[in-house]
């Protein structure tokens, strides 16, 4: 398999792995069938993130795409964050083979239902919000 | 950082010296083709010959009994459809931890109107000799099963499964390819009819391989348009792979028993080691009737890929159970038929150990994987309380 030095990268050193204590937000994604899960963690200050976490079960890419992932929703506006999309997370590892396209369609998801996470936690208090792939 | 360590042998090994060096008069003054009648074909066809004799001699065989083909696969189909061709129609037994090569072909002899049993296999991955017995239908015109698994390394008991054959008169073929030049196959003891065998797990070159067939096996021939190996299997040999394919089994008799000691030890001490310095990872295969090689490991709550992912940028190079295709874990079929948990299955790596593997290899290796399974728990939300 031929993985992009971006890749590699975030995968021999993870930005931003780990818990974090009483978040403004959590989300995770998993893929049927491959068992893999992202699981991301927010601190948001006036709408914007301003610190990310992430635990991941999952082959290489999927743990390169959570820390390319991290990075990405860092220092976004939440609003923007729930639509981030799997190009997206592709492109911040500077693409993924074909066969590995769920990396970023797990991390993609997983970011995204933090961020709803958030916002939903504004509008109405009530638990994160865990999403499944069909 | 060390150099390369290959740890992968099961998948294929690296042409030894001397193979390469019997090889090379075959492409070059030797290039006739064998069935020429020339003097260039007659050269040519003296390699042939003399690897069929290296072989035959390695198996205890008449030189008759051994054919060529373009690999383990090759092998598999062929005596696999040739038996059933011959016959017609009725069952097969088979097990459910096969190589695709043989559950494949069974599964599509089973779409021709034949009928297949696939037998369980144990927690250590035996088929029970017992099971075979009792599967056996009056109209079951052939046994396959393997020699050892590729996956686990588990060895078969063909011993007791071919006589069981023999006194049912029912052809046994054996997929020998991680057994031959690895551990000793006793042709007439072990019952055994079809025993197929590859080059490029001993190290000699790929798409070489070989067929033994016991003679007086009613067989067809699967591909068509030559008189070649005894009209069996058509097609001009390949004249150089099969020279060294003989030269490498020529090597192997000579050093297969000492390596397979230390080959053994190596790999115990390599289990060792990882259990000392890695929590919760168990060893998959029988514990003693297994592969001298052969390591496969569960290291749970981390995904089989990453690890080796994370080794192959420390230069060691093992294979993963479990393969993401298309963003679809299958965790290995073979563990799935052992009864291994899934969460654990899916954490399963094999590492299998070669002749040019040292201490200061497995030392190496030591020194990264428990580092780098330690790391990627600690990026597992399951292994996080
Ligand atoms: C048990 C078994 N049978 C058959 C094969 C196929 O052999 P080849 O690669 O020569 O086609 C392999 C190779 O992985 C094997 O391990």
């Amino acid at each position: 398999m031929n993985y992009s030095e971006t890749l590699i990268d975030h995968f021999r050193n993870p930005r931003n792995a780990g818990m974090m204590r009483e978040p403004d937000g959590v989300g995770e994604d998993t893929f049927d069938g491959c068992g893999d899960l992202a699981r991301f963690y927010l601190r948001v200050v006036d709408g914007r993130v301003v610190d990310v976490r992430f635990q991941t079960y999952g082959c290489g890419p999927t743990i390169a795409a959570s820390s390319a992932g991290s990075e990405l929703a860092t220092g976004r506006p939440v609003a923007d964050l729930v639509a981030v999309s799997e190009q997206d997370v592709t492109a911040a590892v500077d693409g993924l083979p074909d066969e590995r396209l769920h990396a970023a369609q797990v991390v993609a998801g997983a970011l995204r239902a933090a961020a709803r996470d958030y916002l939903s936690r504004r509008s109405a208090p009530s638990g994160s919000e865990v999403r499944q792939h069909a | 950082m060390k150099g390369r360590v290959y740890l992968d042998h099961n998948a294929s090994t690296q042409v030894h010296p001397e193979v390469v060096a019997a090889m090379l008069p075959y492409f070059g003054e030797r290039f006739g083709n064998p069935s020429s009648v020339h003097g260039f074909g007659r050269e040519a066809r003296e390699g042939l010959e003399i690897a069929r004799e290296q072989i035959a001699d390695f198996l205890r065989v008449a030189k008759e009994e051994v054919i060529f083909t373009s690999g383990g696969t090759e092998s598999d189909n062929l005596a696999i459809k040739g038996v059933a061709g011959a016959r017609g129609s009725g069952h097969i037994i088979t097990s459910q931890i096969e190589h695709h090569a043989v559950l494949r072909t069974c599964e599509v002899l089973e779409g021709q109107g034949f009928a297949v049993t696939y037998l369980p296999v144990d927690g250590d991955g035996l088929v029970n000799p017992d099971d075979v017995r009792r599967a056996i239908r009056p109209d079951t015109i052939l046994i396959t099963i393997m020699h050892a698994n590729s996956e686990v390394g588990t060895i078969e008991p063909v011993e007791a499964i071919g006589p069981i054959a023999r006194e049912r008169g029912i052809p046994f073929h054996v997929d020998g390819v991680q057994t031959f030049g690895k551990v000793p196959i006793d042709l007439e003891r072990f019952g055994i009819a079809l025993l197929s065998f590859s080059s490029h797990k001993i190290y000699g070159p790929k798409g070489v391989a070989g067929l033994y067939i016991r003679k007086g096996t009613k067989m067809v021939s699967v591909q068509h348009g030559g008189e070649h190996e005894r009209r069996r299997r058509a097609g001009t040999e390949n004249v150089p792979g099969i020279v060294g394919f003989g030269k490498a089994v020529e090597i192997r008799a000579r050093e297969m028993d000492a390596e397979a000691v230390r080959l053994t030890a190596l790999r115990n001490r390599f289990w060792a080691g990882v259990q000392s310095r890695v929590q919760e990872v168990r060893l998959n295969g029988h514990p003693t009737r297994r592969l001298p090689g052969t390591l496969n490991m569960c290291f749970r709550h981390v995904e089989s890929e990453s690890i080796v992912l994370g080794l192959d940028l420390k230069g060691v190079g093992v294979s993963a159970g479990s393969a993401c295709t298309s963003g679809n874990v299958e965790p290995s079929y073979v563990l799935v038929a052992m009864g291994v948990p899934l969460d654990w299955a899916m954490g399963s790596v094999r590492a299998t150990l070669g002749r040019e593997n040292t201490d200061e290899d497995i030392d190496y290796a030591l020194e990264v994987l428990p580092p780098l399974v330690e790391r990627l728990r600690s990026l597992s939300p399951a292994a996080v309380p």
